[in-house]
C-alpha cells in the first residue's frame, strides 16, 4: 500500500452461542450496540465520518443494506452514507480493506467498518414446490382456483431449508464447509485424535485468557434478555478434555469422517468495528492509532480446499511485498475447522506444496506455535462469519500491544475458496 | 379588526379566517360579530353553491374561544346572554340554503370545533398539527356553542360523552374514525382532494347516517350515564362540577329537539363558567401558557443543541432520566457502578415502552430504535462527546463532588453537567469545579415518565446559557420547566417536607393517622401525607428531611417518630412492603406496629388539620416568594400543582390561601404559633399583605 491506514481503535461484543443470549439481537441491532459504543469511546463526533462499511454475511431480510440500518440506530446522522459488504468468511477484513482503498483513493478520510452477525437469525424457507404454490395461489382469482390449488399442497412441502446451511453450502462445489475441512484431513492425512488435540488447545488458551482478563480490553458488555450481562465469550469450554471430544460424532461424513462439531468453530452471534484513517490525518488529530494495516492480499483458490486459503493469501502477500514468516511477530489465523488450521501448518512449512500450489520455490516457513493464535481462535470462541474478520484485525493489534511487538499477521479461510492475509502494525 | 378574507369563485364561496395581528385564530364575540354580519350577506347573496371555512394561519383552524372571554364572566344572567348570542350566530351557519364545509387543517378545538359542527360537512387533513376536540372540561365549563348538541348527533351518545367529559383531542385519522370528519387526507393532497370533495357534495349530496351511536346509547342510554357517572366520580371525587353538569345536561337533553338542547347547554354553561372552580383551573391555564414561553432566562442567549446525553446513576430516577431523552431520539449513555444495573435500568425502560406499544402510541420498531440509542458504561469512556451529563447518584455531597471532579476531566470544557439533587445546593456543590458556569440543578419528580415538573436550579456562577439550554431541552422532552432559587430543597421540597413533618406530628400528639389520610385526601391532594411518604420510600424522604433540618433549623425539626419508625424499626415503605401502611400489592392496610409507637389517643377537629397541614405550606410558600425563590405566586403554584398534585381545581397553594383571605390565614397561622410553636409565625409577607389588604392573585 502506498500508505499505511491508522486503526484508531476496535471493539467487539462478547461472542455468543447462536440461539443464546444474543439470539434477540438482530444483526443491525448488534451492529448498532458497537458501532455506537466504539464511536464514543473514540470520541470523534458522529458527524465528521465520512462512511461506514459494515461486513455480514447472512444479510437480514428485514434491514437490506444492513450498514446504512446499523448507521442510523448507532446515531450518525442523515448524512452518512453507508454499504454493506460481502466476501464470505472475509466480510468483516472487507470491509477494512475497503475503507482502506477508498481513504488511499482519497474517497473519504475518516471510516467506521466493521463487522456482524447474526446466525441465530438467519431464517429458514420454503423449498421450490411450497413457493411455488404460494405463488400460484396469489395468482389464482377465483375462489375455486384458490381451492383448486390448494389441493396440490403436499405435507413435505413444508420442510424448510435451513438458511444457515444454506450458507455454509459452497454453491459451486455442493460442498458444506465441513466436507471441504474432510477433504483436507485427507488431503495431508491428519487424524481425529490430531484434530481434537488442537481443538482442546484452542478452549485451553481461550479459558486461560478469559481468566486473565485478555478480552476485556477489546469486550463491550451488553445487556441481552433486558436484563441479564453478558461480559465474555460463551462459547469456550471450561475444563475441556480429549474424552468429551472423542465422544463426539463426525458430522459431515458419519461413517468415515474426523470433523466433529468439537473440532470445528461454532456457529454464534457478534459484532465488532473498527474506525479507520489515514496514518498522516491520525498524526494531525493527535490521536495515537491503536496500530496500523500495511498491507493485505486476498488469493483465489480451489473452492473445494477453501480452507487453504491462509497459504495461499500469504504467499500472494508476501511475494508482493517481500516479505518473509521471519519478519511476523504474531500470527491470527482463523480456525474454521481444526484439521484446516492444521493444514495451512503443514503446507506453509512444505516445500513441494509451495511449488505445487504457490508458484514458489521453498516453503512458506515453519509456523512457530508458540505464536500463533495464542489466545484461542474461533473452534473455542466461535466463528460469527461476517464478524470474525474485524475481530482478527483487532485482536492482533491489541495482543502484539500486550507483546509489546510488532507486526502481525490475520489471516482467514473463505467460503467458495479465497482466502485473506493482512500485515497488521502497532508502532 | 378584520377576521377573515372572504372570496367567491365559481360559486364556491370561501370563508378564510386569518384573524389580523395575531398569530392564532380565535373566536372571540368580536370575531363572531363579524361573521354574523358576514352571515346575514351570505345569506342574500347569488350564486353560492357552496361555502367553504379554511384558514390562512399554518397549523391552525380556530384554536378555540376566547378564554379571557370566559375567565371575565362574573354574572349568571349575562354569562347565559353572551353564550345564547354566540350558539344564534353559529346556528346560522347551519341555515344556509347551500352546503357548508369547514376544512380542517390544524388545531381546531372548543368554539373552533363548535363552528365546524354546524357545517354539513367536516374534510381534516393528516397534518400532526391538526388537533380536533371540546377540551371546555379541562377549564371547569362545558362546550357552549352547541358543541353537547350537535356532537352527539354526529357520533352518538357514549362517544361524545367520552370525548367532552375527558376534554379527548383527536387526530384528524382518529376524527374520521369516530366520525367527528368526513374525510381525513393527506396534508400534501389537500388542495385536490378538497376540490373533487366539493364536487361530489354538489354532484350528489351524500346521505346524513340516519341512526348513529351504539345499540347502548339506542335502547339503554340509562347505563351509559350510569357508568359515566360512576367513572367521573371514580376520577374526580366529585370535586369537579363541569364533568357532573356536563352529564346533567346530556341527561336533561337526551330527548330535546336541537333548541330546547341549545337552551340548556347556555343554562349549565353559564353556571359553569362563574364557579371559583373554573377561574381556578383557567389562571392555572394561564400560568402554563406564560410558562411555555418561558426561556429561563432574561437576556436573549441561544441555547445550545443537545444530543448526546449521559445519565449517571442507574437507580429509579436515573432510568427514569434516561427513558426520558430516549424517547425524544437523544443517544444516551448511562453511567453505573456496575454492569448488572444496566440491565436492571433497560428492563425497567423496556417495560415502560412496553406499555406505549399496547397503547399504540409507538410501533414496536420505533421503540427498537429507541432502545437503540442507549449506552452503558462503568467507566467514564466515551464522555468526551456528551454535551450534557445529568448526575443521579446518592445524596452525598462528598460523592457527588467527586463525580463532577471526574467529569470536568473527560469532558469537553463547554459541556453541561447537570445534577439532579433533590436538596443539596447547587452553590455549594460546584465549589470546587473549574467550570461552575456549566453547572445547574435539573430536578426531576419520580416517577419522570409521568411527572411533569422539572425544578431548574441555577447556582451562583450558573452562566445564562446553561439555564437557558436545560430549560430548552426540559421542554423538548415535553416537561414543564420552573427555574427556582438555589435553597436547600429548592421550591417544591421545601414546601411539602413541612407539610410532612407537621402531619407526623399531629399523629405523634395520638392523632389516627389514617384519618389525617383520609381528612387530606378529601381535601383534594391525590394521596394522603402518610399514604405519600410509603410511596417516596421512608429512607429518601428521611434523607430529605435531614437535610432541610439541618438548613432550616426547628422550623422544620424532624419528628420524634419518623426517626424511630426509620432508624429503629428499619421500615422503608412501600418499596420493601412495610412502612406506615402495610402494602400488598395495590391495597394497604394500617401497620399497627406503627401505631403502637404513640400511646396516648387524642383527635383533632377536621379544621385544626387541615389548617396545620395546608398553611404551614402556605407559610413556606410565602417565605419562598420573600425570598425570590420562585418568580410569581402562579408559577409557585404551577409548581406545587404539577409536582405535588396540589388540586387543581383550587388553583394552587396560594390560591387556596387567597380563597380563604390572606387576614384569616395570618390569623389562623397567629393562632396556631401560639399553641403549636414558632413554625407556623407567620411570614412578613403575609403579615404585609393582611395589613394592605393584598392577595397573592390580583383578581378571580
Amino acid at each position: 500500500m502506498k500508505e499505511r491506514i491508522a486503526i484508531i481503535d476496535g471493539l467487539r461484543t462478547p461472542i455468543a452461542k447462536a440461539g443464546g443470549k444474543l439470539k434477540e439481537y438482530q444483526a443491525e441491532k448488534l451492529g448498532a450496540f458497537i458501532v455506537q459504543e466504539l464511536v464514543l469511546r473514540v470520541g470523534i463526533d458522529f458527524k465528521d465520518y465520512d462512511e461506514v462499511i459494515m461486513g455480514n454475511v447472512s444479510q437480514p431480510g428485514h434491514a437490506a443494506n444492513v450498514a446504512r440500518v446499523i448507521a442510523l440506530q448507532a446515531g450518525f446522522p442523515d448524512k452518512t452514507i453507508a454499504y454493506t459488504v460481502h466476501r464470505n468468511c472475509a466480510s468483516g477484513m472487507e470491509s477494512i480493506t475497503s475503507a482502506a482503498s477508498k481513504i488511499i483513493a482519497g474517497d473519504g478520510e475518516i471510516f467506521l467498518s466493521g463487522g456482524v452477525e447474526s446466525m441465530s437469525n438467519v431464517p429458514l424457507m420454503y423449498g421450490e414446490q411450497m413457493t411455488e404454490l404460494f405463488a400460484a395461489l396469489f395468482r389464482a382469482k377465483s375462489i375455486s382456483e384458490k381451492l383448486y390449488t390448494l389441493t396440490q399442497f403436499r405435507p413435505r412441502y413444508l420442510k424448510p431449508i435451513i438458511g444457515l446451511m444454506q450458507g455454509l453450502k459452497d454453491p459451486v462445489s455442493g460442498l458444506m464447509m465441513g466436507s471441504t475441512a474432510e477433504i483436507l484431513a485427507q488431503d495431508f492425512g491428519i487424524s481425529r485424535k490430531e484434530q481434537d488435540a488442537f481443538a482442546l488447545m484452542s478452549h485451553k488458551k481461550a479459558e486461560d485468557s478469559i481468566k486473565a482478563g485478555v478480552f476485556k480490553d477489546e469486550i463491550a458488555p451488553i445487556v441481552y434478555a433486558h436484563s441479564k450481562v453478558m461480559e465474555d465469550d460463551d462459547g469456550v469450554r471450561f475444563g475441556q478434555n480429549m474424552e468429551a471430544l472423542g465422544k463426539l460424532r463426525p458430522f459431515f461424513d458419519r461413517k468415515n469422517g474426523t470433523v466433529t462439531a468439537g473440532n470445528s468453530s461454532q456457529i454464534s452471534d457478534a459484532a465488532a468495528a473498527v474506525v479507520l484513517m489515514s496514518e498522516k490525518k491520525a498524526k494531525a488529530m493527535g490521536l495515537e492509532p491503536l496500530g496500523y494495516l500495511s498491507h493485505f492480499a486476498y488469493a483465489g483458490l480451489d473452492p473445494k480446499r477453501m480452507g487453504m486459503g491462509p497459504a495461499f493469501a500469504t504467499a500472494k502477500l508476501f511475494q508482493k511485498h517481500r516479505l518473509n514468516l521471519k519478519d511476523i511477530d504474531l500470527i491470527e489465523m482463523n480456525e474454521a475447522f481444526a484439521v484446516q488450521a492444521l493444514a495451512n501448518i503443514r503446507a506453509f512449512e512444505s516445500d513441494s506444496y509451495a511449488k505445487k500450489h504457490l508458484n514458489r520455490t521453498k516453503a512458506l516457513g515453519r509456523i512457530d506455535e508458540s505464536i500463533l493464535n495464542v489466545n484461542g481462535g474461533a473452534v473455542a470462541i466461535g466463528h460469527p462469519v461476517g464478524m470474525t474478520g474485524t475481530r482478527l484485525v483487532i485482536h492482533t493489534l491489541k495482543e502484539l500491544r500486550r507483546r509489546g511487538k510488532n507486526r502481525g499477521l490475520a489471516t482467514l479461510c473463505i467460503g467458495g475458496g479465497q482466502g485473506a492475509s493482512l500485515i497488521l502494525e502497532v508502532e | 379588526m378584520k377576521a377573515f378574507d372572504f372570496s367567491l369563485d365559481e360559486g364556491i364561496a370561501n370563508l378564510c379566517f386569518d384573524v389580523e395581528d395575531a398569530s392564532v385564530n380565535i373566536l372571540s364575540f368580536d370575531v363572531l360579530r363579524s361573521l354574523d354580519k358576514k352571515l346575514e350577506e351570505l345569506k342574500e347573496l347569488e350564486g353560492v353553491k357552496l361555502l367553504k371555512f379554511t384558514s390562512a394561519k399554518e397549523g391552525i383552524f380556530i384554536a378555540g374561544a376566547d378564554i379571557s372571554d370566559i375567565q371575565g364572566l362574573k354574572d349568571e344572567q349575562c354569562a347565559y346572554d353572551l353564550v345564547r348570542e354566540g350558539q344564534r350566530i353559529l346556528s346560522k351557519i347551519s341555515t344556509l340554503p347551500f352546503p357548508t364545509l369547514a376544512v380542517i387543517d390544524g388545531a381546531c378545538l372548543g368554539g373552533g370545533f363548535e363552528l365546524a359542527l354546524c357545517c354539513d360537512y367536516r374534510l381534516a387533513t393528516q397534518n400532526p398539527k391538526t388537533k380536533i376536540g371540546l377540551p371546555e372540561v379541562n377549564l371547569g365549563v362545558l362546550p357552549g356553542f352547541g358543541g353537547t348538541q350537535r356532537l352527539k348527533r354526529l357520533t352518538g351518545l357514549s362517544k361524545a360523552l367520552e370525548l367532552i367529559l375527558a376534554g379527548k383531542i383527536l387526530n384528524g385519522k382518529k376524527a374520521e374514525k369516530l366520525g367527528l370528519v368526513d374525510a381525513c387526507v393527506p396534508q400534501g393532497y389537500l388542495e385536490f382532494k378538497e376540490k373533487s370533495f366539493i364536487e361530489q357534495i354538489l354532484k350528489f349530496p351524500v346521505p346524513k347516517k340516519k341512526r348513529v351511536g351504539s345499540l347502548l346509547d339506542q335502547y339503554l342510554p340509562k347505563l351509559v350515564f350510569y357508568y359515566a357517572r360512576k367513572n367521573v366520580m371514580q376520577k374526580t371525587k366529585g370535586k369537579y362540577p363541569a364533568a357532573l353538569a356536563i352529564l346533567d345536561l346530556f341527561e336533561k337533553t337526551q330527548d330535546k329537539d336541537i333548541n330546547a338542547g341549545l337552551e340548556d347547554e347556555a343554562r349549565a354553561f353559564s353556571k359553569l363558567s362563574i364557579t371559583q372552580t373554573s377561574k381556578n383551573l383557567i389562571g392555572l391555564f394561564y400560568s402554563s401558557e406564560a410558562l411555555k414561553k418561558e426561556r429561563g432566562v432574561k437576556r436573549r442567549v441561544n441555547p445550545i443543541s443537545i444530543n448526546i446525553i449521559s445519565i449517571i446513576g442507574g437507580g429509579v430516577m436515573g432510568s427514569g432520566i434516561v427513558f426520558l431523552f430516549s424517547k425524544i431520539d437523544k443517544l444516551v449513555r448511562m453511567k453505573l457502578r456496575r454492569y448488572a444495573q444496566a440491565g436492571e435500568a433497560i428492563n425497567s425502560i423496556s417495560k415502560v415502552y412496553k406499555g406505549f406499544v399496547k397503547r399504540h402510541r409507538l410501533t414496536k420498531n420505533e421503540v427498537e430504535n429507541k432502545l437503540a440509542h442507549i449506552s452503558y458504561t462503568t467507566g467514564f469512556n466515551g464522555f468526551s462527546q456528551v454535551e450534557l451529563s445529568i448526575e443521579a447518584i446518592v445524596e452525598n455531597q462528598e460523592a457527588k463532588k467527586e463525580l463532577y471532579y471526574e467529569l470536568e476531566k473527560v469532558m469537553d470544557d463547554k459541556a453541561i453537567i447537570a445534577s439532579n439533587t433533590s436538596s443539596l445546593s447547587i452553590s455549594m456543590l460546584s465549589e470546587k469545579m473549574r467550570h461552575p458556569e456549566r453547572f445547574i440543578g435539573m430536578h426531576f419528580f419520580n416517577p419522570v415518565a409521568r411527572m411533569p415538573l422539572v425544578e431548574i436550579i441555577p447556582g451562583k456562577k450558573t452562566s445564562d446559557k446553561t439555564i437557558a439550554t436545560v430549560v430548552a431541552l426540559a421542554k423538548e422532552a415535553g416537561k414543564t420547566p420552573i427555574v427556582v432559587g438555589d435553597c436547600a430543597g429548592f421550591l417544591v421540597n421545601r414546601i411539602l417536607i413541612p407539610y410532612i413533618n407537621e402531619s407526623i406530628r399531629m399523629f405523634e400528639e395520638g392523632e389516627d393517622f389514617e384519618k389525617i389520610d383520609k381528612l387530606i385526601s378529601d381535601f383534594g391532594m391525590p394521596m394522603g401525607p402518610f399514604v405519600l411518604a410509603d410511596e417516596v420510600g421512608l429512607d429518601v424522604g428521611y434523607k430529605v428531611s435531614k437535610v432541610l433540618e439541618e438548613a432550616y433549623g426547628q422550623r422544620m425539626k424532624i419528628s420524634g417518630i419518623l426517626d424511630k419508625v426509620y432508624h429503629q424499626m428499619q421500615l422503608l415503605g412501600k418499596k420493601a412492603g412495610k412502612g406506615f401502611y402495610l402494602h400488598k400489592g395495590q391495597k394497604r392496610e394500617v401497620n399497627e406496629e406503627v401505631k403502637a409507637l404513640v400511646f396516648s389517643k387524642r383527635s383533632f377537629d377536621e379544621k385544626e388539620i387541615i389548617d396545620r397541614a395546608i398553611l404551614i405550606m402556605v407559610n413556606e410558600a410565602a417565605l419562598c416568594l420573600e425570598e425570590s425563590i420562585v418568580a410569581n405566586a402562579q408559577y409557585l403554584d404551577m409548581a406545587m400543582v404539577m409536582g405535588t398534585g396540589f388540586p387543581p381545581f383550587r388553583g394552587g397553594l396560594l390560591k387556596y390561601a387567597d380563597s380563604l383571605g390572606i387576614q384569616s390565614v395570618v390569623v389562623s397561622l397567629q393562632s396556631l404559633s401560639q399553641q403549636q410553636g414558632e413554625r407556623f409565625e407567620p411570614a412578613k409577607l403575609l403579615l404585609d399583605m393582611a395589613k394592605n389588604g393584598e392577595t397573592f392573585y390580583k383578581e378571580g
